[in-house]
C-alpha cells in the first residue's frame, strides 16, 4: 500500500480550538524581570494563519497503515524538552525566496538544502537556515505546506497543513522533532509522521516528498527554482551551526555521541550513517545512501513484498518503489532498467513511496522491525 | 526567646556588612575598576556562550532590526533566554541584540564584578584573612553554562555528552541556582573584608 498521497486524498479534517498557554517560566523564577518578561511571551498574542484570522482548525490528516512499535503513551512517555519553550524556536511563517540566480551570498554550491516540487513549483530550503527554524510555512504549487527539518535526526519531510500552521513545541522523541499544529495544539512526531498527543493523538499526517540535495545539484535539475532566503523575521546567525558543519561534516553530525537516548539502538551501522528509510502498511526499511551510491539500485524485500530503491545521481538521492509483481530492476552502469526499458530513477513505472534521508540511530529507533537493504 | 530570634540578628548583620562591602567596593577606584574590568569581560563569555554573540570576520558590517521589536524582546527561546530584535555585523563579531539576555547578563555580570571585587580587597587587606578568588569564580560558572540552542544545552552538544530528563532539569535551574550561589558567595566573601580598615 502506497503512502505517497496526493493532495486531492486529504479526507477527515477534524475542527477544534484551543491553543496551550504555557507561561512555565516560574520554573527559573529567581529572575524576577526575566519571569515578568517571561510571563509577555509572545505566546500569548492571538497566532494568525496566511489570511490573518485566527487558526482554528488541524492540519488534514489520512487514513494510513504504517509500523507503530511504539504505543502512543510509550510516545508520549519518552519525549522530552530539549531546552527551548513551544516556540523558542520559531518556526518561518511568513518566509521570502530568492530567484536561483540571486541566491543568498552565504549559501555555496555544495550546502545542503531540502527541495520541494509540488505542481510544477520548485522550491529549495537551505539546511543552514533551516536549523534555526525547523519548520516553514509555505506555499508551494498552490498547496499549503510545511516543509520540517530536525538536525539531530537528519530528516527532512514535508507535511500538508490546511489552513492550519505547525510550530516547533520544544520537545522531542527519539531526538526527533515534536511539532505542534496551531489549530487544535496536537503534538506530531515528525519522522512518525503521527499525533502522539492532544485531540488528534494517533491520526497521520498527509505528506509529500522532499529531497536533501545541494543547492548546485538543485538548481541544476531545477534552473526556475526559488530558493528560501535569510529574510525569515527573525535574527539569527545564519551561517553559525549550533551543530556542527555538513560542508564539510563535522560535529554532532559526523560523530557518535547522541545528545539523548535513543528508543532502540542498533550497532550495525555508525549512528549517524544516512539511510534512505521507508514506511508503509508492509513494514519499514532502510538503505544506506553509501550503498546506493555504489550500486545504483538496491532492492529487497519488506515482508513478503519486493522493493527497489533507485539512485538519482544528479541530486544524490534515492527514490524508494513497491515493486508487488517483482518485476526486473537493474542498474546497467548508466541506466535504470525495469523489465528491458530504461527509466529516470524518479520515473519507473511501480509505486513509489515516500522516502526519508536519515540518520541510522534514528530510524531504527523509531522502526526496530526495519529491514535493510543493501 | 525563640530559636528563630535567636538567630535573627546574624543575617541582618551580614546583609549589613554586604551591602557595606558593597559600597565600599564601588567606593574605590581599585575595586572599581576590578569590577568594571571583570563585569564586561563576564557579559562577553555570558553572551557567547548562550549563542548571543560569536566571531564573524567574513561577515560585512551591517544592522537589521526585525519588526515589531518591544513585542518580540519579551519572547522566550529558551528557558532563560529571549529572542533577539536585531542582528548586528561589525565586520569581527556578531551581535544577536537581545534586550532581556543583555539585561540578564548585565544583572549576573554585575554579581560577578561584585564578587571579584570584593575578594580582591580582602585579598589586598592586610589583615586578610587567607581568601581566595575561589568562590567568586566558582559561583560565575553556572550562568554561563546556562545556555540553550535549538534542541539541547550547548555544552552537552559540544562535549557531546548525552542527556537526561534529570540533565535537562538542572539545566533550566541553572541561571537562578547561579544568582543565588554569586549572591551567597557575596555574603561570604563581604564577611571577610574589615571595611573600617579597607575605607581607610
Amino acid at each position: 500500500m502506497s503512502v505517497a498521497l496526493q493532495p486531492t486524498d486529504m479526507p477527515d479534517r477534524h475542527e477544534s480550538v484551543g491553543v496551550s498557554r504555557r507561561c512555565f517560566f516560574g520554573a527559573v523564577g529567581s529572575v524576577g524581570l526575566a519571569a515578568l518578561a517571561g510571563c509577555l511571551d509572545g505566546s500569548f498574542a492571538p497566532i494568525s494563519g496566511d489570511d490573518g484570522s485566527a487558526i482554528t482548525s488541524a492540519p488534514p490528516t489520512v487514513d494510513r497503515s504504517l509500523p507503530e512499535e511504539y504505543t502512543t503513551d510509550e510516545l508520549d512517555e519518552a519525549s522530552l524538552s530539549g531546552g527551548p519553550g513551544k516556540d523558542g524556536i520559531p518556526s518561518i511563517d511568513e518566509p521570502e525566496f530568492a530567484a536561483a540566480d540571486d541566491p543568498p551570498s552565504r549559501l555555496s554550491p555544495d550546502d545542503p538544502v531540502f527541495g520541494v516540487e509540488l505542481n510544477g513549483d520548485a522550491k529549495a530550503y537551505p539546511q543552514y537556515v533551516l536549523v534555526w527554524h525547523e519548520i516553514v510555512n509555505d506555499v508551494v504549487g498552490d498547496e499549503a505546506v510545511a516543509v520540517t527539518y530536525c538536525p539531530l535526526t537528519g530528516t527532512t519531510q514535508g507535511f500538508y497543513r490546511g489552513a492550519s500552521e505547525f510550530g516547533v513545541s520544544g520537545r522531542l522523541v527519539n531526538s526527533n522533532l515534536i511539532m505542534y499544529d496551531r489549530g487544535s495544539d496536537t503534538w506530531w512526531s515528525q519522522v512518525l509522521a503521527r499525533g502522539i498527543c492532544g485531540p488528534h493523538e494517533r491520526a497521520y499526517l498527509s505528506e509529500f516528498q522532499v529531497t536533501w540535495t545541494t543547492w548546485g545539484q538543485w538548481r541544476e535539475r531545477h534552473p526556475e527554482t526559488a530558493v528560501l532566503t535569510e529574510n525569515t523575521g527573525h535574527a539569527r546567525d545564519y551561517g553559525g551551526d549550533p551543530y556542527g558543519q555538513y560542508n564539510p561534516r563535522t560535529g554532532y553530525y559526523d560523530d557518535e555521541s547522541l545528545l539523548f537516548d535513543p528508543l532502540a539502538s542498533d550497532d550495525r551501522f555508525h549512528p549517524k550513517k544516512i539511510v534512505v528509510g521507508a514506511r508503509s502498511a508492509d513494514g519499514a526499511l532502510a538503505v544506506p545512501k553509501s550503498a546506493l551510491r555504489e550500486r545504483g539500485v538496491v532492492v529487497g524485500s519488506v515482508g513478503d513484498i519486493p522493493y527497489a530503491t533507485a539512485y538519482d545521481e544528479e541530486l544524490d538521492t534515492g527514490y524508494v518503489y513497491r515493486n508487488p509483481n517483482d518485476r526486473s530492476v537493474e542498474f546497467d552502469g548508466s541506466a535504470l532498467i525495469v523489465d528491458d526499458n530504461e527509466y529516470e530513477a524518479d520515473g519507473l513505472p511501480l509505486e513509489r513511496v515516500i522516502g526519508v534521508d536519515a540518520m541510522w540511530f534514528a530510524w531504527y529507533g523509531f522502526y526496530p522491525s526495519t529491514e535493510v537493504h543493501g | 526567646m525563640s530559636t528563630w530570634t535567636q538567630f535573627d540578628p546574624a543575617p541582618r548583620r551580614r546583609i549589613d556588612e554586604t551591602i557595606a562591602a558593597t559600597a565600599l567596593v564601588v567606593r574605590r577606584r581599585d575595586s572599581l575598576a576590578v569590577v568594571i574590568f571583570v563585569g564586561i569581560g563576564y557579559l562577553a563569555a555570558f553572551l557567547w556562550a548562550i549563542g548571543d554573540l560569536a566571531m564573524r570576520p567574513s561577515a560585512a558590517p551591517s544592522l537589521i532590526i526585525v519588526d515589531d521589536p518591544l513585542v518580540r524582546m519579551f519572547q522566550r527561546t529558551g528557558p532563560a533566554s529571549f529572542e533577539a530584535v536585531a542582528l548586528l555585523d561589525t565586520g569581527v563579531v556578531r551581535l544577536l541584540v537581545s534586550p532581556i539576555d543583555v539585561t540578564i547578563g548585565l544583572a549576573i555580570a554585575g554579581l560577578v564584578g561584585l564578587n571579584l571585587g570584593l575578594t580582591y580587597l580582602a585579598v589586598v587587606q592586610p589583615t586578610a584573612c587567607g581568601i581566595g578568588a575561589g568562590s567568586g569564580l566558582l559561583a560565575s560558572v553556572p550562568a554561563l553554562l546556562s545556555g540553550t540552542v535549538c534542541c539541547g544545552p550547548v555544552i552537552l552538544i559540544a562535549l557531546g555528552i548525552q542527556a537526561s530528563g534529570l540533565l535537562l532539569t538542572l539545566f533550566a535551574w541553572l541561571l537562578p541556582l547561579g544568582v543565588v550561589v554569586l549572591f551567597a558567595s557575596l555574603a561570604y566573601v563581604a564577611g571577610r573584608v574589615d571595611v573600617a580598615n579597607a575605607s581607610s
